[in-house]
């Protein structure tokens, strides 16, 4: 029973490091609306940024840093880029987590902002330096600005599903 | 200010080096890694080729396997778009079928209204109707009405046709125009109250006045005879004593009734008059 319920924790605990996988193996795509893509975010980026935020204990760095590795392997963009990216988002996190010390959604929300801002900058910075590859701008601010629109649904949903696990 | 900036340096190399509870590896490291992966990838040493090989085999194929719930989504969505598709294709066939079915329906209707005119057609021919008999008409309404038993068709006065006229449909009389208009014509029935026509009932030399009730199975015969015994299964002749109509057309006949006494009905049926032929009272033999 005891060796029932450390697995049970282990699986509910680790289910965020396997959406990070997953989304990072699989081309996430959401249909259309209309011309644009609305509806197109970077649900890594709002997962990485809450549990490093909230509970860094369930999304280690090196998952974070293999999960770009294998994104980047996906994209087919440099080796590295993506993780670059991604743990320049988490020290960024590390640094509000640590900086901050009352845990409030709207300052968390904007603090988003310069996280992703970072973030990307890093990913531009190599891909226009390391690749060939030329960007749609827009359709990167368009993912970017969805990302940050996004993040209080996602926040809300990340919360309540750590009560229901730490309910257990 | 200088305190402020050392506070700064020091959550960043907190944030950079501090490993946390369950963390297995420092963002500095991971960052150097990371930082060396995109030299080495960037300057394509010889080994970096062979393991992107194998790195980009294992995740392509993780990643066939990952995006299988995409499919299924994507082949769910298909099949249920598909599923409404043959739905909506199920009711327009279905309509469609309903409007060949009328198409049909119209078809067998043109095909029978055809034959009926071409017999007219012949029987204006071989009856010698060509000079009197000439005008056939179409029935638009059948009028039973309480008050009259008519018939309006589809020619009037545009097509010659004038009060008085006799109207018969296959070889049988049906009646008389008794309204005209520029387009339409109406025929009083012989069945109505108001028709009366002289007759004579066969292997007789009886003389009769042909009456309508209303019914085409119950007609009347006025001012027979004295003493007369109509008997059953006799066709009724005009007698062409009014000097119009031709003696000798047949317009009734007797028969025996369920309550085994002698009824007189009609020869032609009025209610299945189509196509009619239009006479000015008399048929050329």
């Amino acid at each position: 029973m005891h060796y029932f319920r450390l697995i049970k924790n282990k699986f509910f605990t680790s289910i965020p490091v396997f959406l990070l996988y997953f989304f990072s193996f699989y081309d996430f795509e959401i249909p259309e609306v209309g011309k644009i893509n609305f509806f197109a975010f970077n649900f890594q980026m709002i997962l990485i940024y809450f549990y490093v935020l909230k509970f860094p204990e369930n999304l280690g760095f090196g998952n974070i840093f293999l999960a770009g590795i294998i994104n980047d392997t996906v994209l087919g963009t440099p080796l590295g880029t993506t993780s670059l990216s991604y743990l320049t988002l988490s020290l960024f996190t590390t640094y509000i987590k640590n900086a901050t010390l009352r845990s409030v959604l709207t300052a968390e929300w904007f603090t988003f902002v310069p996280a992703l801002f970072l973030s990307n900058l890093v990913f531009l910075v190599i891909i226009n330096n390391f690749s060939n590859f030329s960007f749609y701008y827009v359709e990167l601010l368009q993912n970017t600005f969805f990302t940050f629109l996004f993040f209080p649904v996602f926040y809300y949903v990340f919360i309540y599903y750590q009560r229901l696990i730490s309910k257990d | 200010m200088a305190d402020h900036r050392d506070d700064f340096i020091i959550a960043i190399r907190y944030a950079l080096l501090k490993k946390g509870a369950k963390q297995k590896f420092s963002l500095f490291f991971l960052i150097l890694l990371s930082i060396s992966i995109i030299t080495l990838d960037k300057f394509s040493l010889s080994f970096m080729s062979p393991t992107r090989a194998v790195l980009n085999d294992f995740v392509y194929h993780v990643s066939v396997i990952s995006s299988q719930p995409t499919r299924l989504r994507r082949n769910l969505v298909s099949k249920t778009k598909e599923h409404y598709n043959v739905k909506r294709e199920n009711i327009f066939l279905k309509k469609e079928m309903e409007y060949l079915k009328s198409q049909k329906f119209n078809n067998a209707f043109l095909k029978s209204e055809n034959e009926i005119l071409k017999k007219a057609l012949e029987m204006s021919e071989d009856k010698g109707f060509g000079q009197n008999f000439s005008i056939s008409a179409k029935v638009m309404l059948d009028q039973q009405s309480p008050y009259l038993k008519s018939l309006l068709l589809n020619k009037g006065t545009n097509s010659d046709i004038t009060k008085g006229m006799t109207v018969f449909s296959k070889d049988y009389l049906m009646g008389t125009i008794i309204e005209t208009n520029f387009l339409s014509s109406r025929v009083l029935l012989l069945t109505d109250l108001n028709s009366k026509i002289p007759v004579i009932i066969e292997d007789s030399n009886a003389n009769a006045i042909l009456e309508g009730t209303g019914k085409k199975n119950r007609l009347s015969l006025n001012y027979l005879p004295v003493n007369y015994k109509i008997e059953a299964e006799k066709i009724i002749f005009t007698s062409g004593k009014d000097g119009f109509l031709t003696a000798g057309i047949p317009v009734a006949k007797t028969y025996l009734n369920k309550k085994n006494t002698i009824s007189i009905k009609l020869l032609g049926d009025p209610d299945q008059a189509l196509i009619v032929n239009i006479t000015k009272g008399q048929i050329k033999n």
